[in-house]
């Protein structure tokens, strides 16, 4: 099956699957329009909330940092690991953002990631292809291939459950021995400090809880103002992902703890005696100060204007490749607010599906009219 | 990965030669006129007018924006040696039938609007060029400065209301009223009341994205082809509104070979629902004709 074949037939099943889920769960509709009010007052003061959930990170016993771009994201999550040797990390699109793993295995540390889809980009030295699903184009005859360099006992005609259950036998001597754990965020509490993540496959659950030490990557973009918020978010993320309800929503706040003696709060009990939030500018504090592109920090990655769109159903991960893990509409507003890069909005041809899907119904057409004239204004 | 250099190559023309051109001619480059406005003289539009049809010569020189990625190259080194204005109607042509079929479309049009709008004129050779190509290309600024002198042109001439042909003319003004508060009045010859409309054919619609998701004609379009007798065969997953795909057209001046097989994508769902299509935008039309029988809706129906 072509790419374009397989995308036709995914973006198609997705866009039905979420029109179902609305129609049958209209409260998901109403969080959404909540969601954009809430996310719209902490661009409006990012510094303020970047403050404020920096502060209740400390208060609940926990370490935040405040990175401005890329290489320091990376220097200060390799000096919170010091010399610990084994990492574990689910899908993080902020740590291909900074490009953390390879940077770590540079540094000579073992690092694996968890989530199948990123599991089998990483193992086919690959790059991932949407931010939901990062192996979309990956087909089970690729994948089986691929995993058999990882357990040779694979055959290659496979079962698509043989070769999960593969990957969970590998990945699971990685939990158990792993010294950090690092996940990314899909909202971050500043009321709370407290980080939620969802999911479907339990792997976040392995990565947040079996290491001793947790660092959560986050871009300053996923603060909203409270807990309450917080789930609104992992809600609607999940819904208009098309994956709902949501097998697992991790919520981390601070590191393991215990109050069964006496009352007395102590940590850490059984899961990490350590959690660490990093919190990534890489251009959005500034993107928050501009007028048009401020909107585009209302994204909650759900991977769903990837669907609508013709550019990226034609050209995949070719359209903004390596350049950033953020692809297709979104990935043309995300790619220029991080890295300065107007060129792959030129492939745009505004056929306005994605503000039609977009769950925060962010005018992405307009905004990637407007990076276009940041383009034409450099040649 | 995008082709970054080609990107800047084709903006770098379209600033120092299309938008110097507008400025200087009102339109992007040399166009042979007297076919542009031919239709309008065998159907015997009255000339200029407070209200007038405005076809910014999308239907008449369609084939010619299509390739426009070819032709590109030649004009910008036709315009660099100072030779453009002397290119006259040789290079920008289309062919006899596309002239034919234009003008078949371009009358019917006229007709819906007379229907409503009696005494409706038209600009003939001195029509200006919407400008639509400078909004997509990003050139917002130009975009701007050039609304601004075409709202000027159109008050000097008294005109008063118009009524526009194509999506991307459309959009335009609906751009400039938004962008720089352009004040003249103006509709789509869709919008208007589809007086004694009538048509036949089995369709699967290609909705204009301009139409369908940026100016809310999704429900308007199918009403008014079904009011006209034409038989719709709608599927969710291809004309659904969120999910509806581009023609390719707006990418072709940047990249060809994108914007052909986007097209050929397109044409290619459609025939999973219906052997032929109905577009409402000459763009669309000329896109998508290579690999699916098309029909624009101004073609199958008669006023
Ligand atoms: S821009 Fe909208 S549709 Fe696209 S990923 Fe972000 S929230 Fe989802």
């Amino acid at each position: 099956m072509s790419w374009l074949e397989l995308i036709t037939r995914i973006s198609t099943n997705n866009y039905l699957e979420v029109e179902r889920i609305l129609k049958s769960h209209p409260y998901v509709r109403d969080a959404a329009k909540r969601l954009r009010e809430r996310k719209m007052a902490v661009i409006e003061n990012l510094d303020d909330y970047v403050k404020a959930t920096m502060e209740s990170v400390s208060r609940i016993g926990g370490h935040a940092y405040l990175a401005k771009d890329k290489q320091e994201a990376r220097e200060i999550v390799s000096k919170i690991l010091g010399d610990k040797k084994l990492v574990v990390m689910s899908k993080t699109n902020a740590a291909y953002e900074v490009n953390l793993r390879e940077f770590l295995i540079s540094q000579g540390k073992e690092v694996w990631e968890t989530d199948l889809g990123e599991f089998l980009v990483q193992i086919t030295n690959g790059w991932p292809s949407h931010i939901i699903v990062p192996a979309v184009d990956m087909n089970r005859e690729r994948a089986a291939k691929a995993i058999k360099a990882i357990d040779p006992g694979i055959s290659e005609n496979a079962s698509i459950e043989e070769l999960v259950a593969a990957v969970r036998r590998f990945l699971m001597s990685k939990y158990i021995n792993a010294d950090a754990g690092i996940t990314g965020a899909n909202a971050v509490a500043a009321d709370t400090g407290a980080v939620i993540l969802v999911e479907n496959e339990g792997n976040i659950r392995m990565v947040t809880v079996k290491p001793q030490v947790h660092i959560a990557l986050a871009g300053i973009d996923k603060i909203v103002p409270t807990l309450a918020d917080a789930f609104d978010e992992a809600m609607v993320q999940a819904a208009y992902a098309g994956l709902y309800p949501p097998t697992y929503v991790n919520l981390t706040a601070g590191p393991s703890s215990t109050a069964d003696i006496e009352h007395t709060r102590v940590s850490p009990a059984t899961g990490p005696k350590e959690f660490h939030l990093v919190l990534i500018d890489d251009g959005r504090l500034e993107a928050s100060k501009d007028p048009v592109l401020k909107e585009a920090l209302l994204c909650i990655r759900c991977g769903r204007c990837y669907f609508s769109c013709p550019t990226y159903r034609l050209l995949g991960k070719d359209w903004i490749s390596t350049k950033s893990p953020y692809n297709g509409p979104m990935g043309v507003m995300w790619n220029y607010i991080t890295n300065d890069d107007p060129w792959p909005s030129f492939y745009c041809t505004h056929s306005g599906g994605c503000r039609e899907v977009c769950p925060m119904g962010i005018n992405i057409p307009d905004i990637i009219s407007y990076i276009k004239g940041k383009g034409t204004k450099q040649v | 990965m995008v082709d970054e250099s080609s990107i800047k190559g084709t903006l770098k023309l379209i600033r120092d030669v299309v938008y110097k051109n507008l400025t200087n001619e009102y339109l992007p480059f040399p166009m042979d006129k007297a076919l542009a406005t031919k239709w309008a003289y065998e159907a015997g539009v009255p000339k200029g007018g407070r209200v007038i049809l405005y076809t910014s010569y999308m239907y008449q020189m369609a084939p010619v924006f299509k390739s426009f990625e070819k032709l590109l190259p030649t004009v910008g080194s036709l315009a660099r040696i100072g030779f453009l204005a002397s290119l006259g109607s040789r290079l920008v042509k289309p062919s006899d039938a596309e002239v034919k079929r234009a003008s078949t479309v371009l009358k019917n049009i006229y007709a819906i609007t007379r229907a409503s709008r009696p005494g409706v004129g038209y600009l003939y050779e001195e029509e200006p060029y919407s400008g639509a190509l400078l909004y997509e290309l990003g050139f917002i600024d130009e975009f701007k400065e050039y609304g601004k002198r075409l709202e000027e042109f159109f008050k000097i001439r008294g005109v008063e209301e118009i009524i526009t042909a194509d999506p991307h003319t459309t959009f335009s003004l609906a751009n400039y009223k938004r962008l720089i508060g352009f004040s003249i009045p103006f509709k789509n010859y869709l919008e208007l009341p589809p007086i004694g409309v009538t048509g036949k054919g089995r369709f699967v619609i290609h909705d204009s994205c301009i139409y369908s998701r940026f100016l809310n004609m999704y429900d308007l379009i199918r009403q008014l082809t079904k009011d006209a007798g034409l038989e719709i065969v709608d599927d969710e997953k291809v004309t659904g509104r969120g999910i509806g795909f581009c023609c390719g057209g707006p990418l072709g001046p940047l990249n060809s070979k994108i914007s052909d097989e986007m097209a050929k994508a397109r044409a290619n769902s459609l025939k999973s629902v219906n052997p032929e299509a109905l577009v409402f935008c000459p763009l669309c039309y000329e896109n998508l004709s290579p690999y699916i029988p098309v029909k624009d809706f101004a073609e199958v129906i008669s006023p």
